[in-house]
C-alpha cells in the first residue's frame, strides 16, 4: 500500500482534521483511455487502481475535506474524452484520535 | 500486518469501486491489523434525497455521526454507482449554519412582522402559531390557511400534511413544490392515460436500441442514469442518442444527432414526427385501432397569467374549456398534422432537415426498440401538458409502449416527486391514488377511510402553488406554511409576485428548513428541521419504486422533522376550533378531542405500537408521539391505492428490500404497466390494456404548435432560460448558505454565444445585467464552458442565492397544469 500523497496546495490551506478519501469510477471514450489516465495521474491526490478494457477505471481520490475533492472532480469532469464520474464511495476521518495507542488496533477477519 | 487507518479506509474504497467496475484490483492483505475506531462503523441503507433517480446508498455511522456513504452494490437503481450530489450526501447535515431553535421576528419580547429573528421554545412557537390560524380562521374561515410542500417530504410527512389541511382545517389549499417541475406531466398522463406515472421503468435502459432526449440534460440532472445510457451506447455499437434542447449541454457529447431548436417549436417538431409516421406508412394499425382514440384538443388557451394581463384579455379559450376536446377520427387527425412538414418544421425550429428526418425514423422504423426521456424541457413549459401528450401520440401511433426498451418516459427531479407530491396527492386539486378533491365519489372514499363525517373534505379545488403567491400578495392567504423547499428563490417573478406576499402584514409565515435559507428569512418564524437519515421516512422514484430508511442518527439538538412538527402542532386544536357545528353532529363522538387525536392517534394512524420498531433503532417521532408513526401514516395512505392499482407492499417488507415498484400485487413489483404478462392489472386476451380509461385505449390528441407567451422583440432581443447546473449541487447549497436576500457574489454565470457577446460590446468575465420588462439581475458573461447557446439565446441557472435569476423571469404558466414556464422569456443584457 502506498504512502498518501499530499498536495501542496493543501497543505497551504487551512490545515482540517479531517482526512477524506473517495473512489470513484470513470468512464472514457475508448479511444481516448490513455488521456484520461493522464488527466487522473495529473491531479493532486488521485491514485489509478484499475483500468478496465471497457474503459472503465478506478481511481481514488484523497485529500482534507469534502470540498478539496468535490474540486478535484470537477477539474476531471471537464475533460471532453470523459463521459461520466460516478463516486462510489467515501468516508472521513476524524485524525484527532491517537494512532499510535495499541489498544486502538485490533484484527480484522 | 499493521496498516494505518487511512490505508484501510482507502483499501475499501478501492474494493467498492472495483467491484462496480467489475474490475479485479491487487486483493487487500487478509488479517490486517487495524485502529479499531474505524470497524465501528455501522452500515445501513437509504434512499439519496437529492434527485428523482432514486439511488440506494449505503450509509456508514460512527459515533453517532455519518462519516461515510457508498453506493449500494445491491440497488437494481444504481448498482453500486453515486454521482457528485450523493458524494455529497453525508455533508449535507453537518453544515455551520444548521438551525436548532425556532427563531421569531420580535421586538421588546413580543412579535412583530418587522422584528429580528429570536430564539424562542417549541411550545412558544406552536402558540403563536396556533394563535395566528384560528385569528385567520375566525376572520376569513379555511381558505385563509395554506401550506407549500415538497416532492422533497418523506411519504409520511405529505401525507400528514394532506390529511392536516384537507381533513383538520379543511382547506385544500396545499400544494407542493413539485408544481414546478411535474404538474404538466402529471396533467399529460391523466389526459392521456387517465392514471399517473410512466408505462415503463429504468429496465428499458438496457433494452432500447434509440434514446431521445427532450429537453433533459441528463449528463448533468440524472448522473446514474446517463451512465446506464453510456454503457448501453458503448456496448451496443447499433444504439442510437439523439438530443434536443434549446442549447447544447453536456448530453450532446454522446449524441448521434444533437439538435438546438428555437424555444417553443418543440410542439411543432412532435408534430412532424407523427406527420412523417403517417406519411412514411409506419402506422402500426393493429394497435391503434384496437387500444387508442383520437381527439382534438381545445387551443388559444392562454398563458395562465393574472386575469388583466393583456395575453389573458386576447385569448379565447382561457377559461373553464380549455382542457376540452372532442372525438376525431385518424383521417382527421393526419389532416390536422400534414401541415407539419420537414420544410415548415425546419424552418419553424432552426433544425436542419435531415436531423428531423433522422429522428423522426427512430420512432417510424418498426424495428427500433425508442425511449424517450424528458424532464423540465416539456415540463416547464406554457403548453407542457401539451408536450407531454404529443410524445404519447408518436409512441401510440406506433405501438412503441409499455415493452422492454419502448418507453415515453418522464423523469422526475426531487427524490419523492412521484412518492409523496403525486402518490399521496399533496396538490390543492387531489388526494391519495389519482383521486381528486373535486369528485365527490373520491371525497366519500377519502372520508370512508380516514373515518371522518361526510362533508369534511371540503369540494373547491385550493390555490396551487403560483395562486398561493398571488393570494398572499392580494392578502387573502394569511396563514401560510413552507416546508422543505425554497420557493422564494425558486419561484418565478420574485420582486412582483412572491416577495411582497410574504412581508405583508397581514400574514404570517411559517418555514421549516434545517438552513437560514432565503425563503426562511422572508418568514416571521423560522423551525429548525431534522432531515434524511435523522428521520425514519419513504421515498418513491420516478420509476414508481417506492423505498424506505430507518433513522440512523439523532437530530441536532432542537431540531425536528417535518411530520413531527405537523402531528406535534395538530395537538393545539380542539375540533371544535376548526369544524362547524354541523359537521361535529355527524360524528359526536369527537367532540372535545383534539386534532391529534381525530386524525392520528384514534386513527388507523395511531394502531402500531412501538413494539414493532426494533429495539437498536432510533425513532425519536415514534417514541414521542407513543405509536409507531411512521407504519401507521404508511399503511393508512397504502389503504387507498390497493386493490385499485397504485397496490404498495406491506410497510415492514421496504425495510428488506432496494424498493419495490408499483402496483405490488401478490408479493410481486410490475415493471411494465399496461401490458399483459406484466402488469396483473390488464384484462386477459387484450394485449394491452390502457385501464386508467374506462375503455381501455389510450387518447392520441390533435394539438398545435402555439406561440410562447414571451417572445424576443427590438428592445427585450434575446431568449433567456433557466435550469439548474450540477455545479451548484455540488459546491455545496445546501450547507452553503449566503447570509442576506441580495448579496452580490458571482456565483452563477449566464451563459451566451460569444457572437453575441461581442454585438454587445462584451467579453468573458464581463460583469453584465439581464433586464427584462420585471426585473433585472447582475451577473458575469460566460461564453465558454459546457453550456453552449445559439445566437438569441442566453442560460443562467437559478439556484443560486446571491443571483436571484427569477426576479427576471415571467411567472407564466401551464394554463391546464398551472406550471411555470421558467424556460423562455424575453430580456435585454448591458454592460454594467
Amino acid at each position: 500500500m502506498s504512502q498518501t500523497k499530499q498536495s501542496h496546495s493543501e497543505q497551504k490551506q487551512e490545515k482540517t482534521h479531517e482526512y477524506h478519501v473517495a473512489s470513484l469510477v470513470a468512464y472514457a471514450m475508448p479511444e481516448q483511455v490513455s488521456d484520461v489516465e493522464a488527466a487522473i495521474n495529473a491531479i493532486d491526490g488521485a491514485e489509478i487502481h484499475a483500468t478496465s478494457d471497457k474503459g472503465k477505471i478506478v481511481l481514488t481520490i484523497e485529500g482534507d475535506s469534502h470540498k478539496g475533492i468535490g474540486k478535484k472532480m470537477d477539474l476531471l469532469r471537464v475533460h471532453k474524452g470523459l463521459i461520466n464520474l460516478s463516486p462510489v464511495y467515501h468516508q472521513v476521518l476524524d485524525e484527532k484520535i491517537d494512532e499510535n495507542k495499541e489498544e486502538n488496533y485490533q484484527e480484522i477477519k | 500486518m499493521t496498516i494505518n487507518r487511512r490505508e484501510f479506509i482507502k483499501a475499501n474504497a478501492v474494493a467498492a469501486a472495483a467491484a462496480v467496475a467489475g474490475v479485479s484490483v491487487p486483493a487487500v492483505a487478509s488479517n490486517l491489523i487495524t485502529s479499531s475506531d474505524i470497524t465501528k462503523l455501522k452500515w445501513d441503507k437509504a434512499a439519496c434525497r437529492f434527485c428523482g433517480t432514486g439511488c440506494s446508498v449505503n450509509v456508514g455511522v460512527m459515533d453517532g455521526k455519518v462519516v461515510a456513504t457508498h453506493g449500494d452494490i445491491k440497488s437494481p437503481v444504481n448498482k453500486g454507482l453515486s454521482c457528485v450530489k450523493g458524494y455529497f450526501l453525508s455533508k449535507i447535515m453537518y453544515g455551520k449554519d444548521r438551525l436548532t431553535s425556532p427563531l421569531l421576528r420580535m421586538t421588546n419580547g413580543k412579535y412583530d412582522k418587522e422584528g429580528e429573528f429570536t430564539p424562542i421554545s417549541w411550545d412558544q412557537a406552536f402558540d403563536v402559531m396556533a394563535e395566528k390560524a384560528k385569528d385567520a380562521l375566525k376572520k376569513d374561515g379555511p381558505e385563509a390557511l395554506g401550506m407549500f410542500g415538497s416532492g422533497q417530504w418523506t411519504v409520511q410527512e405529505g401525507y400528514a400534511a394532506v390529511k392536516l389541511y384537507k381533513a383538520g382545517f379543511r382547506t385544500n389549499n396545499i400544494d407542493p413544490n413539485a408544481r414546478h417541475c411535474m404538474a404538466s406531466a402529471v396533467g399529460g398522463f391523466m389526459r392521456t392515460f387517465g392514471i399517473d406515472e410512466p408505462m415503463g421503468c429504468y429496465d428499458d435502459l438496457e433494452a432500447a436500441d434509440a434514446f431521445v432526449l427532450w429537453g433533459s440534460n441528463m449528463a448533468e440532472m440524472h448522473p446514474i442514469l446517463w451512465t446506464r445510457l453510456t454503457d448501453r451506447r458503448l456496448s451496443a455499437p447499433h444504439v442510437k442518442v439523439a438530443v434536443l434542447s434549446t442549447f447544447e449541454h453536456r448530453s450532446f457529447d454522446l449524441a448521434d444527432n444533437g439538435m438546438v431548436f428555437t424555444p417553443q417549436t418543440d410542439l411543432a417538431i412532435l408534430n412532424y414526427i407523427a406527420n412523417y409516421i403517417i406519411k412514411t406508412g409506419r402506422v402500426n394499425k393493429d394497435f391503434v385501432n384496437k387500444h387508442t382514440n383520437f381527439r382534438l384538443g381545445e387551443t388559444d388557451i392562454g398563458y395562465g397569467l393574472r386575469p388583466e394581463h393583456e395575453l389573458e384579455q386576447k385569448a379565447k379559450n382561457n377559461g373553464k374549456t380549455k382542457g376540452s376536446s372532442t372525438p376525431i377520427s385518424f383521417d382527421e387527425y393526419a389532416k390536422f398534422v400534414s401541415t407539419y412538414t420537414v420544410e415548415y418544421t425546419a424552418k419553424l425550429s432552426g433544425v436542419p432537415e435531415h436531423k428531423l428526418e433522422a429522428l423522426a425514423e427512430l420512432y417510424a422504423d418498426p424495428k427500433i426498440k425508442v425511449t424517450s426521456f424528458w424532464t423540465m424541457g416539456f415540463n416547464q413549459h406554457t403548453r407542457g401538458v401539451w408536450a407531454n401528450n404529443l410524445c404519447y401520440n408518436i409512441h401510440l401511433l406506433t405501438g412503441k409502449i409499455s415493452t422492454p426498451g419502448n418507453s415515453p418516459f418522464s423523469l422526475t427531479g426531487q427524490p419523492s416527486a412521484c412518492g409523496t407530491a403525486r402518490e399521496v396527492g399533496t396538490f390543492s386539486h387531489r388526494l391519495p391514488a389519482d383521486m381528486v378533491v373535486a369528485n365527490p365519489k373520491h371525497r366519500a372514499i377519502a372520508e370512508k377511510i380516514w373515518d371522518l363525517p361526510e362533508g369534511t373534505i371540503p369540494p373547491k379545488p385550493g390555490y396551487h402553488a403560483v395562486l398561493q403567491n398571488r393570494m398572499l400578495k392580494d392578502g387573502k392567504l394569511n396563514f401560510y406554511w413552507v416546508q422543505c423547499n425554497n420557493n422564494m428563490q425558486a419561484a418565478a417573478n420574485i420582486n412582483e409576485e412572491v416577495y411582497p406576499g410574504y412581508r405583508n402584514p397581514k400574514n404570517f409565515i411559517i418555514v421549516s428548513d434545517p438552513y437560514p435559507t432565503v425563503t426562511a428569512q422572508a418568514a416571521d418564524l423560522i423551525l429548525p428541521t431534522a432531515m434524511w437519515v435523522e428521520k425514519e421516512g419513504v421515498y418513491g422514484n420516478a420509476e414508481r419504486r417506492t423505498q424506505s430508511w430507518y433513522q440512523m442518527v439523532k437530530a441536532p439538538e432542537g431540531a425536528k422533522s417535518d411530520m413531527w412538527q405537523l402531528v406535534e402542532f395538530s395537538k393545539r386544536f380542539n375540533i371544535e376550533d376548526v369544524w362547524p357545528e354541523e359537521l361535529i353532529a355527524k360524528k359526536p363522538e369527537v367532540r372535545g378531542k383534539t386534532l391529534f387525536d381525530v386524525l392520528y392517534k384514534d386513527s388507523s394512524v395511531g394502531k402500531f405500537s412501538l413494539d414493532e420498531i426494533p429495539e437498536d433503532r432510533l425513532n425519536d417521532e415514534s417514541r414521542d408521539f407513543g405509536f409507531y408513526i411512521q407504519k401507521g401514516l404508511f399503511e393508512e395512505y397504502a389503504s387507498f391505492g390497493r386493490g385499485h392499482a397504485h397496490d404498495l407492499a406491506p410497510y415492514d417488507r421496504y425495510h428488506q428490500e432496494r424498493g419495490l415498484r408499483w402496483p405490488v400485487v401478490n408479493g410481486k413489483e410490475t415493471k411494465w404497466r399496461f401490458k399483459e404478462g406484466s402488469d396483473p392489472y390488464v384484462k386477459p386476451g387484450s394485449g394491452w390494456d390502457f385501464y386508467g380509461k374506462k375503455d381501455g385505449r389510450a387518447i392520441i390528441f390533435a394539438l398545435p404548435y402555439e406561440p410562447a407567451a414571451e417572445s424576443p422583440d427590438e428592445e427585450y432581443d434575446l431568449w433567456l432560460s433557466t435550469g439548474r447546473v450540477l455545479e451548484h449541487w455540488h459546491s455545496g447549497s445546501m450547507t452553503q448558505r449566503v447570509p442576506e436576500l441580495y448579496k452580490a457574489m458571482p456565483d452563477a454565470l449566464v451563459y451566451m454565444h460569444p457572437d453575441d457577446a461581442k454585438a454587445r460590446g462584451m467579453r468573458r468575465g464581463d460583469l453584465v445585467k439581464l433586464i427584462s420588462r420585471r426585473g433585472e439581475v447582475q451577473t458575469r458573461v460566460e461564453t465558454r464552458g459546457r453550456n453552449k447557446p445559439p445566437v438569441g439565446l442566453v442560460f443562467m441557472p437559478w439556484f443560486d442565492a446571491s443571483r436571484l435569476v427569477n426576479k427576471v423571469t415571467l411567472d407564466a404558466t401551464d394554463p391546464l397544469s398551472k406550471e411555470t414556464d421558467y424556460k423562455k422569456c424575453a430580456i435585454k443584457i448591458v454592460k454594467v
